[in-house]
């Protein structure tokens, strides 16, 4: 379970102060997929910046499974999966012996560590990759190695940000069956994206962030209704008060 | 441990992967020992031989004697040189002017204003021109004494004090130029050879999109500096031991007994040369990881690091120049090591209790270095700067 509560972050430079968080507060479930939706610049990557410890909150916390984030840092990572914004891979490397690495970096040893990457390498159907280097590899490919690594440790739960952006249908569609089998074990998905059709399919609950701020939550349902739109589309763009950043 | 082990394998699973990058990193260490062997060779050909020099006559018919003992001496006509090297001696144009008066004067006893006319700051011509000199003042003393000797004057009697030297150095530092060479060339290989590797490991990853991945890890970003330091500083001390190892087989292709030298890399030089360089390895990776990592970019990060080459260089130079150094010199960092290597070459005994401060306090500035990026790493300005 992801907990975030009244984050208040701003950015100082020499000539402006910028609010990216400006009190945000959410839950995410266990068992629940999460949604994270938001125009361009309404604070989403910073507050996940805020969850995985690599930016200090000005006010307020965040918890992972009850670990506040500020104090333990690296035990909280530990309880995570990230899926992160710019994903690269190491280039010199094969896809198993990356999966293999951050399987380390997560404590797994032995037998369990290849145990647990046999696993997700049969979820994800990737064995025929598993042993070539990483180079040349297509953004489908490349997102299925990103996604192993993040998956390995079996972590209770999972961030991922902005995941679909170039991927074709196919991909698309790996990645929303596996996360759908991941929400049926039990684990707290946390998922951001532009794309409303997604969102809508694949999310139980959504957020919607604007200006840092929680500007309304609950099911794709439950946010048309109270937009009165039929589409989460028109809602969202009802809701956050603007049709800025839509078409981004 | 299983983090840092990781971390480790990767680091060096990436650097031993990069067939060509590895390639120039060792490069130091493969092609100094060349140059090394080369140079000297050039080096004690012009100290052992007597190459001809060409000087442009001016009344060469009034003294004909002197012309023949110029030419014993290897010291021609401008007439006689040699097409390939016309253009050089005509630029140079030294000139030596015999008066018309020559035999006369010298048959009546008078002295004779023999004129040697060049541009004396012209470095290559330090050697001719000595060579000149001492002819004409040989040739001038021989006709002096036999002046002496007819009118039965023993020409002891000019003699009264006789200088005799004695030389103390050892065989050894008579290779000055090799071990001059080989010092630069191992300090500079400790500092360069991990560079690229460096850079790659930081600057690279950022660029590449896997720094904020890793960050994210629940590993600490101690753990991860101390990997990367060490699978850079591991190639250094690969290069330089490599230079090592090819110098001793490639010094014994140059005939060093020429010049009075025996240089000798034993097993205990050797030995003693790479336990002063570790340290700079380690030296020179932490160094280059620092600045790297907080360069906002990968051309940024080369430029930078490419300044760190300056120390290596300057401070050993600045070493040599020094005449009288202030004690901490000996246990400073770069400059201690450069003070016992030269003391290594020269085959004095070591001074084991300077290697181990100088060691110390490059290991201290090490760690120093390597905490203060760990805690910047954690830093929001790092993080900031990921996009």
């Amino acid at each position: 379970m992801i907990e975030v509560n009244n984050l208040h972050k701003s950015f100082k430079s020499k000539k402006e102060t910028v609010i990216a968080l400006d009190g945000l507060s959410f839950q995410a479930k266990d068992g629940e997929i999460t949604g994270i939706l938001g125009p361009n610049g309404a604070g989403k990557t910073t507050c996940l910046r805020t969850l995985y410890g690599l930016l200090s909150a000005d006010e307020g916390f965040a918890t992972i499974d009850g670990i506040k984030v500020t104090e333990n840092p690296l035990a909280a990572r530990a309880k995570l999966g990230i899926f992160p914004d710019k994903f690269g891979l190491y280039e010199r490397l094969t896809a198993y012996e990356q999966i293999d690495y951050f399987a380390s970096l997560h404590g797994l040893t032995g037998k369990a560590k290849k145990q647990a990457i046999e696993t997700v390498l049969t979820d994800l159907e990737m064995q025929e990759l598993a042993h070539r280097r990483t180079a040349g590899f297509s953004q489908g490919q490349r997102m299925k190695v990103t996604l192993a690594q993040a998956l390995v440790h079996q972590p209770q739960n999972f961030v991922l940000d902005e995941p679909t952006r170039g991927l074709d249908v196919m991909s698309t569609r790996v990645l929303r069956n596996y996360l759908a089998k991941f929400k049926e074990k039990g684990h707290c998905i946390l998922f951001s994206s532009h794309v409303m059709q997604e969102v809508a399919a694949l999310c139980d609950r959504v957020i919607i962030v604007a200006n840092g701020k929680l500007a309304a939550q609950g099911t794709p349902q439950e946010l048309c209704d109270l937009a009165g739109e039929s589409h989460l589309e028109e809602a969202f763009v009802k809701l956050i008060g603007s049709d800025e950043g839509v078409a981004a | 441990m299983i983090q840092f082990k990781a971390l480790l394998i990767k680091e060096l699973k990436e650097a031993f992967r990069d067939k060509r990058a590895l390639l120039v990193a060792l490069s130091m260490g493969l092609l100094a020992p060349v140059m090394i062997m080369v140079m000297s060779k050039t080096m004690i050909k012009d100290f052992v031989d007597n190459p001809a020099v060409y000087v442009k006559f001016t009344g060469a018919e009034h003294a004909p004697k002197l012309i023949k003992a110029f030419k014993d001496e290897n010291i021609l006509a401008f007439a006689d040189v040699p097409e390939e090297d016309h253009r050089v001696w005509d630029q140079w144009n030294v000139e030596l002017i015999i008066p018309d008066t020559f035999a006369q004067d010298l048959s009546e006893g008078k002295p004779i204003d023999v004129i040697l006319r060049a541009d004396y700051s012209e470095k290559a011509l330090g050697s001719p021109l000595r060579r000149i000199k001492d002819e004409i003042r040989k040739y001038s003393r021989i006709i002096g004494y036999k002046r002496l000797l007819v009118r039965g004057i023993d020409v002891k009697l000019l003699q009264p004090l006789k200088l005799q030297e004695q030389d103390t150095a050892l065989p050894t530092s008579n290779a000055m130029i090799i071990t001059l060479m080989l010092g630069l060339y191992l300090m500079m290989g400790a500092f360069i050879s991990g560079q690229s590797i460096s850079i790659d490991s930081s600057a690279g990853e950022r660029e590449r999109n896997v720094l904020e991945m890793l960050l994210c890890q629940p590993v600490s970003t101690l753990k991860i500096v101390m990997a990367k330091l060490m699978c850079s500083s591991l190639i250094a001390i690969i290069s330089v031991t490599l230079m090592l190892s090819l110098t001793t087989v490639s010094v014994s292709f140059v005939d060093l007994t020429k010049i009075g030298a025996t240089f000798n890399l034993d097993v205990f030089t050797f030995v003693a040369l790479l336990l002063l360089l570790i340290p700079l390895c380690f030296l020179a990776a932490a160094l280059q990881l620092f600045f790297a990592f907080q360069a906002k970019t990968f051309k940024e990060a080369q430029s930078t690091v490419a300044m760190l080459i300056m120390i290596p260089t300057m401070i050993p130079v600045a070493m040599m120049i020094m005449d009288s150094k202030p004690a901490w010199t000996e246990w400073a960092p770069i400059a201690g090591q450069s003070l016992l290597m030269e003391d290594l070459f020269k085959g004095l005994p070591v001074d084991w209790a300077a290697l181990i401060v100088t060691s110390g306090a490059t290991i201290a500035l090490t760690v120093g270095l390597v905490l203060t990026l760990a805690k910047k790493l954690t830093s929001e300005k790092v993080v900031m700067s990921l996009s």
